[in-house]
């Protein structure tokens, strides 16, 4: 087992892009290596060194690396992107982009992520305890496939488009979440605790739940009886008829 | 004065007949000369293949690009062609690029002059955006930069036509190549742009346009007959109607037919038919799709009044854009896909929509044989330009992997090898084995250009002409193109010297230097009374119709950087 733990030395207010922080470019690195790697700062590189206190324990491969950030990280963005393995683990409020394109291993934030977590992720697992911001396992801009796979659980709410142009993989939301969820989504699984307004639209095919109230459903979804999930009934609605959707929402 | 000398050049310049011959270029103050004198700086080319800088006469790089810029965000990290594409980081030389099919107009710039290419020219201009366009040619560096202005579904042109008014049609085409500086007359799906504002299209050369009792034949031949009383440099530049409708090639031929009758003014084609690889489907719907290539280049076989350019297809992801409303709405439609449509008030339609040519789907398979097709069974070089129609067909950083098609059965095998055995029966393509050589590529993006534009300074490396000089990493003799591709590839996709009026620009496949280029434009002369005559019509329009005054409508030449002014004789 490998841990690194890394704390900032002082508060950052142009955000840091650490998308070369995970387990993959950890493992197996001493702390001056790790120090070493270069991250964007503004319009420029600085290694990381500079602006992070970097302790390491132990040397191994990147499943069995940890990352523990200690303290609020919420100038820090694109950490753990296109991690395969391992684990990160955030105790305060990250940043944009955290977990983007994550392919394995498992991030646990102990705080509030700001937009586009678990963008477009393949594989893996993210668990937030605390609120999201905008765009939850969502597409880039103007890409037509967003989350591909793997697992987001956010234990607190999220503001609008979860699961925005999602593809696979399943998102479950514990609190509430703003506009639109699943946004012309075309696979996976969304489920919401809470509550959720206009959900679904341009849904083409996929799976959403919602235990909370809906609000403003839209027109374009189809009634077609009821349908059991886990003991619980729900009102069965498919589309979105507009796209030619199969989509399947299951609203109380 | 700036003296240069290119020892050992294997000159390969079709214009003036050279294939592939050593010699020296003589190069003074940006021109190529006779000689030059001890002082000259040189360059030791050792025999590697040189060629007039490349000119690609029909690209979608400035305007309506960058709608496809605002609905594709995410072309800004596509790296498909390493090296031309993708998001690269500022340096001293260079400004910080992005995007594929749509890249920021300093990559475009760039990207271009590393194929060894030095001039473009713009398909599409609507009279309304030129202004546009000419802030983008602005902050294009190093190319120089021309652009064919919108005329086919134009209502001053309909009615002039509708009323028999050719002179003063004549003056209303000069007008709008002066208010746009354009450089020619561009007509896409004549009528079909004003149809589309009434939710239709039109469909054929003699479907009447809707509000104006004109029909799609009538506009082409009345453009055409007013594009030779301007004596205009180039001919009427047409996308024919039905574009991308399977048994288009029918109207196509016909449209090519109807030209016959039209003389030149100039020594020149009395048409251009552009990215004829959309126009070229035989069949009657998607299910018996096929090629109409040869029934096409048949007919422009024993033609002698036309060129033509591919609009070849690559696969990935392109993103069509054309002033063809309805058709960009029913790929929209066909591939729910993404779409952007715009009514450009008098003039035309247009619209954008990025879709993905897949070797699995037989369709695209079979476009992007007919490209191929017409390129290789058209037997005289003199009559294809060739193009991608850049980004419709896909992106320009493309051509040299399209080269290794024209030049290579061999290479064209392999890529047939993957398509379904529905593709290869709809196709010619596997029974062709003509292989291009390095003077009929030559031919093709450069040697036609400087003809059917009527520009004896570009395009060919005679004295007099600018010196726009590319050197290939390639020695003719030593190379079998049509077994190593690979090599050709990767020797078209940088150049060793990109020259821009006798400026390093490029060396070793980088960019060396960013200067400026020129735009030209076309200043046709009118007599003043047609001209005012005309002007009258016009108030009449800007004070009813157009959202914007006359006076704020034209672009100015501060507008232009570096302009050229070519001006030509109105005959009355
Ligand atoms: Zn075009």
């Amino acid at each position: 087992m490998q841990i690194v733990t890394l704390s900032l030395k002082k508060p950052n207010k142009i955000p840091i892009e650490a998308d070369n922080v995970n387990p993959d470019n950890f493992a197996g690195k001493t702390e001056g290596e790790i120090k070493a790697i270069p991250v964007w700062y503004g319009n420029g590189q600085c290694p990381l060194g500079d602006f992070f206190n970097v302790s390491v324990e132990g040397s191994d491969s990147a499943e069995n690396t940890k990352i523990v950030f200690k303290g609020d990280v919420s100038r820090v963005k694109r950490i753990g992107q296109n991690m395969s393995a391992g684990e990160i683990e955030i105790n305060g409020n990250v940043d944009m982009h955290c977990g983007f394109g994550m392919k394995g291993g498992k991030i646990v934030i102990n705080g509030d992520a700001d937009s586009w977590l678990g963008c477009e992720m393949m594989g893996g697992e993210i668990v937030l305890n605390g609120n999201a911001s905008y765009y939850v396992g969502s597409g880039y801009r103007g890409e037509s496939c967003g989350m591909r796979g793997g697992k987001i659980t956010v234990n607190g709410n999220t503001r609008d488009y979860v699961g925005e142009h999602m593809c696979g993989g399943e998102i479950i939301v514990k609190g509430n979440v703003g506009l639109l969820p699943a946004i012309s989504n075309n696979g996976g699984k969304i489920v919401i605790e809470g509550n959720a307004t206009m959900p679904a639209s341009e849904m083409k095919s996929g799976t959403v739940i919602i235990k909370g109230e809906v609000s403003d459903l839209l027109p374009s979804y189809k009634e077609e009886g009821t349908e059991e999930v886990e003991g619980v009934i729900y009102r069965k609605f498919t589309g979105d008829v507009n796209v030619g959707g199969k989509g399947v929402l299951l609203i109380k | 004065m700036s003296e240069m000398l290119i020892k050992n050049a294997n000159v390969c310049d079709p214009v003036q007949g050279i294939n592939c011959e050593t010699m020296d270029i003589c190069i003074r103050d940006g021109k190529i000369v006779e000689s030059v004198s001890g002082s000259a700086k040189i360059i030791d080319a050792e025999g590697r293949l040189t060629m007039a800088g490349g000119f690609d006469g029909h690209t979608h790089s400035a305007g309506k690009i960058n709608v496809g810029r605002f609905m594709n965000p995410n072309d800004a990290r596509k790296n498909l062609v390493p090296g031309l594409s993708g998001q690269v980081a500022r340096t001293e030389k260079t400004r910080a690029q992005v995007g594929y099919n749509t890249p920021n107009t300093y990559a475009i710039g760039y990207r271009y002059a590393k194929l060894g290419y030095t001039t473009i020219c713009e398909a599409a201009i609507p009279l309304l955006a030129a202004r546009h366009t000419h802030e983008e040619f602005k902050e294009i560096p190093i190319l120089d930069k021309m652009g064919l202005s919108l005329f086919g579904s134009n209502w001053q042109v309909m009615e002039y036509i509708r009323d028999k008014e050719p002179e003063k049609l004549a003056a209303y085409v000069s007008w709008g190549l002066r208010a746009s500086r354009g450089y020619g007359v561009k007509i896409v799906n004549p009528g079909g742009g004003e149809a589309w504002g009434w939710g239709k299209n039109v469909s054929g050369l003699y479907d009447p346009v809707p509000n104006f009792d004109v029909t799609p034949a009538e506009i082409l031949m009345g453009l055409a007959e007013a594009n030779e009383r301007l004596q205009l440099p180039h001919s009427v530049h047409v996308h024919c109607n039905n574009l991308g409708k399977p048994g288009n090639y029918a109207t196509t031929i016909e449209t090519m037919k109807l030209f016959e009758k039209i003389n030149p003014s100039r020594d020149r084609q009395a048409l251009h038919v552009t990215h004829v690889q959309f126009n070229a489907y035989a069949g009657t719907s998607w299910r018996d799709f096929e090629t109409g290539a040869p029934m096409v280049a048949d007919y422009v076989n024993g033609a002698d009044h036309m060129t033509f350019d591919l609009g070849q297809v690559i696969f990935g992801p392109a993103v069509t854009m054309t002033a063809d409303g309805p058709v960009e709405y029913a790929n929209a439609r066909m591939l729910h896909e993404k779409w952007s449509n715009q009514d450009i008030e008098l003039e035309d339609a247009s619209g954008v929509v990025p879709l993905f040519y897949s070797p699995k789907s037989f369709v695209n398979a079979v476009q992007w044989a007919i490209g191929l097709e017409l390129a290789l069974l058209v037997k005289d070089p003199w009559k294809v330009m060739f193009t991608t129609d850049s980004p419709n067909g896909g992106s320009f950083v493309n051509y040299p992997e399209a080269f290794t098609y024209l030049m290579s059965a061999k290479r064209r095998e392999e890529v047939i090898s993957g398509f379904s055995k529905m593709a290869i029966d709809r196709m010619v393509l596997p029974g062709i084995d003509r292989e291009l050589d390095f003077y009929e590529l030559a031919v093709m993006t450069r040697g036609i250009q400087s003809k059917m534009y009527s520009m004896p300074e570009k395009g060919n490396l005679k004295v007099g002409s600018d010196a726009d000089i590319a050197i290939y990493d390639i020695l003719p003799g030593q190379i079998d193109p049509s077994t190593e591709y690979a090599k050709v590839k990767k020797a078209f996709s940088g150049a060793a010297y990109t020259l821009k009026d006798g400026e390093v620009v490029v060396k070793d496949g980088e960019i060396e230097a960013t200067p400026k280029g020129k735009v030209y434009w076309v200043n046709a002369k009118v007599p003043a009374n047609i001209d005012i005559a005309m002007q009258k019509d016009i108030d009449v329009k800007f004070r009813k119709y157009y959202t914007v005054s006359k006076s704020n409508y034209m672009v100015e030449d501060t507008y232009l950087q570096k302009p050229v002014e070519i001006a030509t004789e109105g005959v009355f």
